[in-house]
């Protein structure tokens, strides 16, 4: 070996420190020369940046964030108890409750004082004021219609005089080379390890 | 036939395959070819010249390459492109970021034949040649130890070249510092969506993703393994900025605006309810081929003709 001298895994850590852009400047000659000189080297170095690579095109976890460890789902718990927690939700809320003691607890306190408002007694008008109650309803419910009629009236107006004349929407100026920047960067997306073999063309 | 004579006759075929056709392998090399690229690690200067239409379109850009990323600098900026983001820090530094893996699309319609050893730059290299059937599409010359690409030609299927890229003063695994940590831009991030307009297939291209767009308009990601575009369908008002005195790009299914870099082409069109926009890096046969099989652009009626000769 031209200019690594010594242990294998001196040779694995040095290019380690290399991909990661943490060698002295004696260190990085020390790579560069033998990347340039050593077929061994630079197999060595293809096969750990193979490795990485891999890594990083390892699928995402699609888990609820809630699921990760020492995560506890405390915005699904008022879902829970409302019923409203999606199909998918309610076995994996379920199973975390099964183990999370923490969690149990503040579902259960949730519980209470949920309980505790709903068992609040219900506020009654005075008496008096149910005698002009449906007076004064009767009055809103004229005025109401009054303000339907014109605003129909005036959407009418607006469909038939004022529309022709106008463009019907303001036009969007979008820039080229935000397009071409977009195309840029969705280009360097790296793969996953799904490969997909399209036909030939036509 | 008794089998020693088709044994024999089987073995008289694959020696002949073997003489006629040394070095040639499909898709798969082809990806490894362009995945020692991708991850090689240099910095170089390098020269795209593009012939499109009759006019000749030249850059020459300063490059670091490492492991999937690519530093560009200019006198007064720099841009960095890998993982799918792109950060550009100029007057307005600005930031894009796709998070989402696409999949590994596999060139099928290419073979990749070896063409033999060769010295370049004083060091040791090998040139491939890429085939698309019997039409030569690409002819790379690639450095032995890094992998990167010194000399890419790309051919049209007349056998024209259309562009060259070219790298000089290249040194192998040497990269310097980013200028800046791309972090400090803010970056706007893009999640996938659903399409609706984007078709799964185009004249061999397959569709590896679709992104939300700017005006809620629609973003594909197109690649046939080799070649690659993106194709925005946007509202039929949008206003498409950028495209000052663009060339005429005629083909079967109609005429559309075309502004060509050294790098990429851009096409612009309408149809009448939706404004097209084409950014990509492929072939001109392929570029027809492809608007070919896309809604045509919209021909102006005579009403519409007269109105625009007296009001512009």
């Amino acid at each position: 070996m031209a200019g690594l001298n010594g242990s294998n895994e001196r040779l694995t850590m040095l290019l380690s420190s290399y991909l990661d852009g943490g060698l002295s400047h004696s260190e990085l000659d020390e790579v560069v020369s033998s990347l340039e000189h050593d077929e061994d080297v630079v197999a060595q170095f293809r096969e750990l940046k193979e490795v990485r690579s891999a890594l990083r095109a390892l699928p995402m976890l699609d888990l609820p964030l809630f699921l990760v460890p020492g995560e506890h789902p405390i915005e699904q718990l008022s879902a829970y108890l409302d019923g409203e927690l999606i199909t998918e939700e309610l076995p994996i809320l379920s199973t975390h409750l099964d183990t999370c003691v923490e969690c149990r607890r503040e579902l259960a306190e949730l519980d209470r004082a949920r309980t505790a408002v709903r068992a609040l007694p219900g506020v009654e008008p005075p008496s008096f004021l149910d005698l002009h109650r449906p007076k004064v309803e009767d009055q809103k419910r004229s005025k109401r219609a009054v303000i339907a009629a014109m605003a129909g009236v005036a959407a009418v107006t607006v469909a038939f005089v004022v529309a022709p004349f106008s463009s019907s929407q303001e036009p969007t100026a979008v820039s080229i080379s935000d397009l071409q920047a977009r195309h840029a960067a969705v280009s360097s997306v790296p793969s996953s390890g799904t490969a997909v073999q399209i036909s030939n063309a036509p | 036939m008794r089998l020693p004579q088709r044994s024999f006759i089987l073995a008289a075929l694959t020696a002949l395959a073997m003489g006629v056709f040394p070095g040639v392998s499909g898709a798969g090399e082809l990806d490894d070819v362009l995945a020692d690229a991708r991850t090689s690690t240099y910095s170089a200067s390098r020269l795209v010249v593009s012939l499109w239409g009759g006019q000749t379109q030249v850059s020459r850009q300063f490059v670091e390459h490492a492991d999937d990323m690519e530093i560009v600098r200019t006198d007064s900026s720099w841009s960095m492109t890998g993982y799918g983001k792109a950060v550009s820090m100029g007057d307005e530094p600005s930031g894009i970021a796709f998070l989402s893996h696409q999949p590994n699309v596999l060139a099928s319609r290419y073979t990749v034949v070896e063409r033999g050893a060769v010295r370049h730059m004083s060091r040791p290299g090998r040139v491939v040649d890429i085939m698309e059937g019997d039409v030569l599409r690409a002819s790379l010359l690639i450095d032995k130890r890094s992998g990167a690409l010194l000399i890419q030609d790309l051919f049209s299927s007349d056998g024209s070249l259309y562009r060259r890229t070219t790298l000089t003063d290249f040194r192998a695994y040497r990269t310097y510092q980013a200028p800046m940590d791309p972090t400090e831009v803010s970056a706007e991030i893009v999640m996938p969506e659903h399409a609706y307009l984007l078709p799964v297939n185009v004249a061999g291209y397959a569709r590896a993703g679709t992104f939300a767009a700017p005006g809620g308009s629609e973003h594909g990601y197109y690649t046939d393994g080799l070649f690659r575009f993106s194709l925005f369908i946007l509202d039929g008002n949008t206003v498409v900025t950028g495209l000052e005195e663009p060339m005429a790009f005629v083909v079967e299914s109609g005429v559309y605006q075309m502004v060509p870099t050294a790098q990429a082409v851009r096409i612009h069109w309408s149809n009448g309810s939706n404004t097209f926009v084409l950014v990509g890096d492929l072939p001109p046969d392929h570029l027809a081929n492809v608007l070919n099989e896309l809604p045509s652009p919209a021909t102006p009626n005579i009403i519409a003709r007269w109105l625009k000769r007296f009001f512009g």
